[in-house]
């Protein structure tokens, strides 16, 4: 099928409508878009979270394919188990055809408490695709930081106030220590950019082995922001080079998209509220520490792109 | 800093109150991490601990913050980590860890409904977990069980000193209500108790003979002879630590037995109950590991059947019938699922079993 909006507008939606996300959730979209990638039979598995409680409130559900939930910190562990019964039954001859794999987790059960789990299962190679959709907090318990969280965002247990300006830490780099297993395929991806996105999710699929794409997906509750900007806000993300759209091929870094013009942070920072306080006079030294370490990563990654900017090809 | 601090009377909400409690306790230490419907506890703590100077994390995992509270506490500081059921179970190793290496800890468990990942709703079915040491091994943990959001706090200061007195971790056990309910509460430290000397803890050896703490005991009889000093900890906690109330127990044919927001509504039960002339009573366990067998075995001479009340399908009545001993027939109610028992169903129930 080919990859443009007349054709996806004609498939069926796996995600149906009537689930219980927010109006405005970045993640759903997130969601969707990936699954208008899938051809054929999948199996999705899913880490508690609110993507997990928003479309499975029991016992209604909003998944039109097999769908599998355990606990928080193992999603990548659990589609490891369905994958491997499935090898088990092909090669039983009890099943036959293909399968698909995809596993997702939010950044809290997949920076956090599912590292261990997705370390595992990249490592022994399981057939499946992960995808982290990366809202920077744990927002279904109501916004608690996380190791995805910005520098400086604001949640309530980063709380910013007269003495601490919000978050301490910087992100750990995901998608790096996923390239660190020597998987065939990682990506960074954006929803404002479906046709990078969809085309990653397309290659990851029909690479077999395990492959693992990083989604940015705005949340307005968490980040402060109007439901309705919840594209423009992830768009900025990449135009600031905050949120670079990427992909690791067999250990080698392509750069899907270059900003013709790079924004600076503090017009992705300006116009969330997480951040309201970075704009007081005070924290001008901490906006350009934020902006002096999104230039390092993006230097850096241009370091291992050859600074060619690549499209997907699907 | 502020220690020993009054408040006037304020509103908190469960959570909050046992966080503000820990802090005037002396709880130097906090290691949280997000989970329904506890987490007002965790950003509390973010906002309070930091004001105090003391120390806050939230930890990638709960394995993680229970294992931060074993380093802490290993350090010789009050140390605090809370969650809610699955959390807990996941905390459990560490629990273990620290019951077999004598370390004081409170664990919070604003428990929910399960099993598995249940719901945020209130429930009491981790009673067997709580009270029967949830990891492996043979340990047993005191479990503080408050009623109100006073309770909670006022059971913060014991659970402290309880954890220092007997080198033990000790659980605080709610459930979402109790957690997430708010109530007028005053929060100050009771009068401070004598607590034996902590010659125990991991500061540096300089100066001083070199020290261990820990549960890995191989050589032949090593680990029973350890195990059997627990064992003796474990009887005087039972003997001195004990804590319950009764309510118009005396002349009862019918004692509810009810620990929690449970026993709130059993309260209003029984007040209701006496107005029609029915002889009802009410044993509010506070404690429940230690159990307050001795005064369950001493009511069941004069009462004629125990009904134990419980937001889950029959856990604590086996506590009861082992108190009772057989003097007199033990029945449950209940129900869970993470919604809460009403007065009138309990009404219904105790009607049914009051002797004709």
């Amino acid at each position: 099928m080919a990859l443009n909006l007349k054709e996806l507008s004609k498939k069926p939606e796996l995600l149906s409508p009537g689930h219980r996300a927010c109006a405005g959730c970045g993640s759903v979209i997130a969601i969707r878009q990936a699954l208008m990638a899938v051809e054929g039979p999948v199996v999705v598995g899913f880490a508690t979270g609110c993507m997990e409680v928003s479309t499975t409130i029991y016992p209604y559900t909003s998944w039109r394919i097999p769908y599998i939930h355990d606990a928080f910190e193992n999603a990548a562990a659990t589609i490891s188990g369905v994958e491997t019964a499935f090898r088990s039954l092909k090669k039983q001859g009890k099943i036959k055809g293909d399968m698909k794999f995809i596993a997702f987790g939010g950044d809290g059960g997949t920076y956090d408490i599912g590292l261990q789990s997705l370390s595992g299962a990249l490592e022994r190679g399981h057939d499946f695709l992960y995808i982290c959709y990366n809202n920077g907090a744990y927002m279904n318990t109501g916004i608690q930081r996380s190791s995805a969280t910005p520098f400086c965002a604001a949640t309530t247990t980063s709380p910013a106030g007269e003495v601490v300006p919000g978050k301490a830490q910087f992100p750990k780099d995901l998608t790096a220590i996923v390239a660190a297993h020597h998987v065939p395929y990682a990506a960074q991806a954006s929803p404002h950019n479906w046709r990078d996105y969809i085309g990653k999710v397309k290659k990851a699929l029909a690479i077999e082995g395990p492959t693992f794409i990083n989604v940015i997906a705005s949340c307005f509750r968490g980040w402060r922001t109007e439901p309705t900007t919840s594209i423009d806000i992830v768009k900025m993300a990449v135009e600031t080079c905050f949120w670079p759209l990427y992909e690791v091929e067999n250990g080698e870094y392509k750069l899907n998209y270059k900003p013709k013009e790079k924004l600076p942070i503090e017009e992705w920072i300006k116009v969330q509220g997480r951040f309201k306080h970075l704009l007081d006079e005070k924290y001008k030294p901490l906006r350009e520490e934020f902006q002096a370490n999104v230039d390092q990563e993006w230097a850096a990654l241009l370091e291992k792109t050859g600074d060619q900017v690549q499209k997907v090809a699907v | 800093m502020k220690e020993n601090t009054t408040i006037e009377p304020a509103l908190f909400c469960g959570n909050e109150a046992i966080g503000e409690a820990a802090i005037q306790a002396g709880c130097r230490a906090y290691f949280g991490y997000p989970i329904t419907p506890q987490n007002e506890l965790t950003a509390y703590m973010a906002k309070r601990m930091g004001e105090e100077g003391r120390v806050f994390i939230q930890s990638e995992s709960e394995l993680a913050a229970i294992s931060m509270v074993f380093g802490a506490a290993a350090a010789g500081e009050r140390a605090m980590t809370s969650s809610s059921s699955p959390g807990v179970s996941l905390k459990q190793e560490g629990i273990s860890y620290l019951a077999g290496c004598e370390l004081p800890a409170v664990i919070v468990n604003m428990s929910r409904g399960g099993p598995g990942l249940g719901n945020i709703g209130p429930a009491q079915a981790d009673y067997y977990q709580s009270t029967r040491g949830g990891g492996h091994g043979d340990y047993r943990t005191p479990v503080l069980a408050g009623a109100s959001v006073q309770e909670l706090a006022d059971l913060t200061f014991l659970a402290f000193d309880i954890a220092d007195r007997y080198r033990t971790p000790t659980l605080i056990l709610g459930d979402g209500i109790l957690g997430q309910m708010m109530e007028p509460a005053v929060i100050t430290h009771p009068e401070p108790t004598e607590l034996p000397a902590k010659d125990w803890t991991l500061t540096g050896s300089r100066g001083r003979p070199p020290r261990s703490i820990k549960s890995l005991y191989l050589g032949p009889g090593e680990l029973e002879a350890h195990n059997r000093k627990l064992q003796e900890v474990y009887r005087t906690i039972s003997e001195t630590e004990v804590r319950w109330e009764s309510l118009m127990t005396e002349d009862a044919s019918l004692v509810l037995v009810a620990y929690g927001i449970t026993a709130r509504i059993c309260r209003e039960v029984v007040f209701r109950l006496r107005k029609e002339g029915l002889p009802v009573g009410l044993l509010r366990p506070i404690t429940l590991w230690p159990f307050p067998d001795k005064a369950i075995r001493e009511l069941s001479r004069t009462a004629e059947k125990f009904l134990s009340v419980e937001m889950n399908f029959g856990q604590m009545v086996d506590d009861v019938r082992l108190a009772v001993n057989g003097n007199c027939p033990v029945e449950f109610f209940g129900h869970g699922g993470g919604e809460i028992l009403t007065g009138a169903e309990i009404m219904e129930a105790a009607r049914g079993h009051l002797p004709r």
